[in-house]
């Protein structure tokens, strides 16, 4: 029982990761329409930035907090400079856009950093503490929770102010938001923004297990794929519910089925798309799309 | 006064020219009809005023030269276009969606005292503030349309085919509350329709186009009668 | 005035054209160098691995980031059974056949989700592959990888291996390229074309979407199984490295440098996946990762039909030159960033915007729709 409820938590912890990216994700879906498949990388650049700002001998929430603010200029100019002629176009050739920015960050992330395992301090204690009889390390309990913390500012952020308010207007229907006066490019911007910053706070909380490297983000980027197409891309809450889902089982599966131990854990949010999907192709939470033409 | 002003305007979707130089001007607090088949170009007049389609000529608001001027930057002078297929935000509610219309506004009190109005004008609204923008029907939508539009203060109105897709009756309720709405408020308009009959309820002058040009102008009383106007539509 | 494209349309020269390019194909491994031979043959393999992702992609407008899979299990399949001493032709119908058999059913689930989700979930086929094939040392010898020697040059040819492993990678690739070229020249290709471009106007005309990319997604595992095999003709090794992600992304960046949708892209695709990194290591070699990424930038912002779409720019850029208007077409196809092939008579499905009177009124015109 005691595994158990550590690998639920641990499953809890890693899969709100998960869940932060694919938010990152489906901000920039639901207001450009392009999957930005560089998110992750994104964020591990940000992480990447925050390790200098500590080198630096910057305090570590500070540092932190820096890298999601540059992180959000970084999300804005590149909507402005890079993607922003790609948004009207075809989606697909957005995607290809983005892995070419992916393979870039994780290049120069490579470049001025090295390949090598850099090992980045943990914003919570390295300490275990006891529930139940089962020994969780307070390093996921305090993740969760941060990430549960963000959502709650998010969900604030787009359904109680002005702000958020135009930029689900402008994810909707750009046009009709310009008519009434919204500067929809800097909206965009800000959408970008925010998803960039998003993933740092997502980056800075994984580096400290999995230790900082240019590709360190690249599992992840795949469980959150995973958690959009469980939960369905028009629906948050569903994407991350699908996210702790995915992040508990692969825990599980890791422990409790041999077959797929630790090195195929990987494989688990596929069987569970490819199971889910047959049933319910818009996924579990996702409203299924009528597309006029 | 001309509040707005086009004189020869053209306009291209890519390499095709969809408008060959119109002309027409409408007076402050006026109301001024674009008329004529499909394809002749109304619709795109108005997005050449409104900065969504690439144009030339000259059109000149309140004094200032707007032509080439982005979409959000004209709304800012005091344009309100209220667009074909209503442009409904879907996923907000109700009130959500009038909000949006406000948006350049600062004055919040002034801005309630607006919704309070907009339900008046619309009725139909008031019931359904909560509801959102896709569960409403077709005519509900163009009021919702309109009313994002009156939010905004503007000081002239492009409303493109307000009557598309809706049944006779509430089409002319549409009409009507836009025509209270122009008592009461004094806002310009320009207005493209295709059922002439009902853009003659509303304003004083129009100019016929046809394939993206002007074919007539006059007054509604001149226009009302004209086999020309007939012509224009069945297309001889 | 003749020009290049004018000249092209003749017959006879067509067949001259051709024959020339036979006679090149025969005699060039003979002349060459070995290391000439041997690059030129691993473009080979590579550009059937293009061609493959070409179908699915450039031609039918789905994303699939998992491409390098079919080729590594093909590689695997080949090395299993060339170690297992099974006949060469089995061999090869098995490494062809088993990834497309594994890429229909991929296809079957995935193609149903519509939008994006092919990209989405064909992203975890080279995740998912290289522990996989860590896992399975029995069939693939594991993190070590397996290696199979059967492409020595028989005695009787008298031919140098690198010489003959070119003409198996010549002759088999040479096959699968006539053999799509006319399945996208055809009526598939045109059904490929209408379900990229939208896919409820080929509802509308009777054209099952999810069934054709179902189609197009099995071809292109089909065909990267016939690299995979040509692969370890040249390579005479695979590991679970060859199918990783990073392969993954430069595969698809390849076929975007080539030419999206093109089947001689699909050859330039090849030789810049095969010539690029050596070129970006002769420039810097911690920079190679940095400089592939600024090259497919800047292609897809310059020149977003690939390299392959030079000369059709240049052309068009001479009559711009000579105040001739720049066709509709063009510059509907530059605005597109996926192009159809230069071939006379092939019509580009680029969206020009039309003129908003002929549409019905649409609710929200601007969204993009997702699944």
């Amino acid at each position: 029982m005691g595994t158990f409820i550590q690998l639920v938590i641990d499953g809890l912890s890693a899969g709100s990761i998960y869940a932060a990216l694919a938010l990152a994700i489906v901000l920039v879906n639901q207001a450009t329409g392009l999957i930005n498949f560089a998110q992750g990388a994104m964020a591990v650049l940000a992480a990447y930035f925050a390790y200098s700002f500590i080198q630096w001998g910057v305090p570590l929430i500070l540092a932190i907090l820096l890298s999601i603010l540059v992180s959000f200029f970084l999300g804005a100019f590149i909507e402005r400079f890079l993607m922003r002629r790609f948004e009207r176009g075809e989606p697909d050739t957005a995607i290809v856009v983005t892995v070419g920015l992916l393979t870039l960050i994780t290049g120069l992330c490579g470049w001025i950093w090295s390949y090598n395992n850099l090992q980045f301090p943990s914003l919570f204690p390295v300490q275990n503490i006891n529930i139940l009889g089962a020994v969780v390390s307070v390093r996921s309990i305090g993740t969760t929770l941060v990430i549960v913390g963000i959502m709650f500012l998010l969900q604030l952020l787009f359904l109680g102010t002005k702000l958020g308010l135009s930029l689900r207007a402008v994810a909707i229907n750009p046009q009709s938001a310009a008519f009434s006066g919204l500067p929809v490019g800097r909206l965009l911007m800000v959408g970008w923004g925010l998803a960039a910053g998003l993933g740092a706070i997502a980056g800075a909380l994984i580096a400290p297990s999995l230790t900082l490297t240019p590709g360190m983000m690249d599992a992840a980027l795949v469980y959150a794929l995973a958690a959009i197409i469980l939960g369905g891309m028009s629906s948050p809450i569903g994407v991350v519910i699908a996210a702790w889902m995915i992040g508990v089982l692969e825990n599980l599966a890791a422990v409790y089925v041999p077959i797929i131990g630790f090195d195929l854990k990987i494989a688990v949010p596929f069987i569970l798309i490819f199971v889910v999907l047959i049933v319910r192709p818009q996924g579990l939470f996702g409203r299924k799309e009528v597309v006029r033409v | 006064m001309t509040l707005l002003e086009l004189t020869g305007v053209t306009a291209f979707y890519g390499p095709v020219q969809v408008l060959e130089g119109v002309s027409l001007s409408v007076p402050d607090e006026g109301a001024v009809g674009i008329l004529g088949a499909n394809g002749a170009g109304k619709t795109t007049t108005l997005r050449a005023i409104s900065g969504t389609v690439r144009a030339g000529g000259k059109i000149v608001f309140d004094g200032k030269d707007i032509r080439g001027m982005r979409p959000d930057k004209v709304a800012a002078l005091g344009i309100a276009h209220v667009p074909e297929g209503r442009g409904t935000l879907s996923g907000l509610t109700v009130r959500e969606n009038l909000m949006v219309g406000a948006y350049l506004r600062k004055d919040r009190k002034g801005v309630e005292a607006d919704i309070e109005y907009c339900l008046d004008l619309f009725p139909n609204l008031k019931e359904r503030i909560k509801s959102h923008g896709s569960a409403l029907s077709g005519g509900e939508q163009q009021m919702l349309a309109v009313a994002r539009g009156v939010m905004a203060k503007p000081r002239l109105l492009l409303l493109d085919e307000a009557s598309l897709g809706l049944a006779p009756s509430t089409a002319k309720n549409v009409y009507q509350a836009i025509g209270r709405l122009r008592k009461e408020s004094g806002i310009a308009m320009l207005v493209v329709e295709q059922n002439a009959n009902l853009a003659f309820t509303l304003v004083d002058t129009a100019t016929v186009l046809e394939t993206g040009r002007n074919a007539l102008t006059g007054t509604s009383a001149e226009l009302k009668g004209m086999d020309e106007i007939r012509r224009a539509y069945l297309g001889g | 005035m003749a020009t290049a494209a004018g000249l092209m349309t003749k017959p006879w020269v067509r067949w001259v054209a051709i024959g020339v390019v036979v006679v090149l194909l025969i005699v060039a491994p003979l002349i060459f160098p070995a290391f000439v031979n041997q690059t030129l043959a691993r473009i080979g393999v590579f550009a059937v691995a293009v061609l493959g992702l070409n179908v699915v992609m450039g031609y039918t407008g789905q994303v699939s980031l998992g491409q390098i899979f079919f080729v590594g299990v093909g590689a695997y399949v080949t090395a299993y059974g060339v170690n297992n001493d099974w006949n060469i032709a089995l061999v090869f119908i098995l490494a062809v056949l088993i990834p497309g058999i594994i890429g229909l059913g991929v296809a079957l689930a995935a193609a149903r989700l519509g939008g994006l989700a092919i990209a989405m979930v064909t992203i975890a086929l080279p995740i998912v592959g290289v522990p996989l094939a860590k896992r399975l040392s029995e069939l693939t010898g594991g993190s070590q990888g397996s290696s199979a020697r059967f492409s020595a040059a028989p005695e009787w040819t008298g031919l140098y291996d690198d010489q003959w492993q070119l003409y198996i990678v010549i002759a088999i690739a040479g096959v699968v390229f006539l053999l799509t070229r006319n399945l996208v020249r055809g009526k598939y290709g045109r059904a490929f074309a209408i379900v990229k471009g939208n896919e409820a106007v080929a509802s509308s005309m009777g054209i099952s979407p999810y069934r054709y990319k179902v189609l197009a997604f099995t071809i292109a595992s089909l065909i990267g199984g016939v690299s995979g095999f040509l692969y370890m003709v040249v390579v005479q090794y695979t590991s679970p490295e060859t199918m990783s992600f990073g392969h993954s992304i430069s595969l698809l960046a390849a076929m975007v440098i080539g030419g999206a949708g093109s089947i001689i892209g699909s050859l330039l695709g090849g030789a810049y996946y095969v010539l690029a990194p050596q070129l970006t290591n002769a420039v810097d070699s911690s920079l190679t990762a940095v400089l592939q990424g600024i090259i497919l930038l800047v292609i897809l912002f310059v020149l977003p039909g690939g390299l392959v779409s030079l000369p059709r720019l240049w052309r068009r850029r001479k009559r711009e030159d000579r105040g001739m208007p720049a066709g509709g077409a063009g510059s509907a196809q530059a605005a597109t960033a996926t192009v159809s092939p230069t071939q006379p008579g092939a019509s580009p499905l680029g969206t020009v915007s039309t003129p908003p009177e002929s549409n019905p009124p649409t609710q929200s015109q601007e969204k993009r729709q997702d699944s």
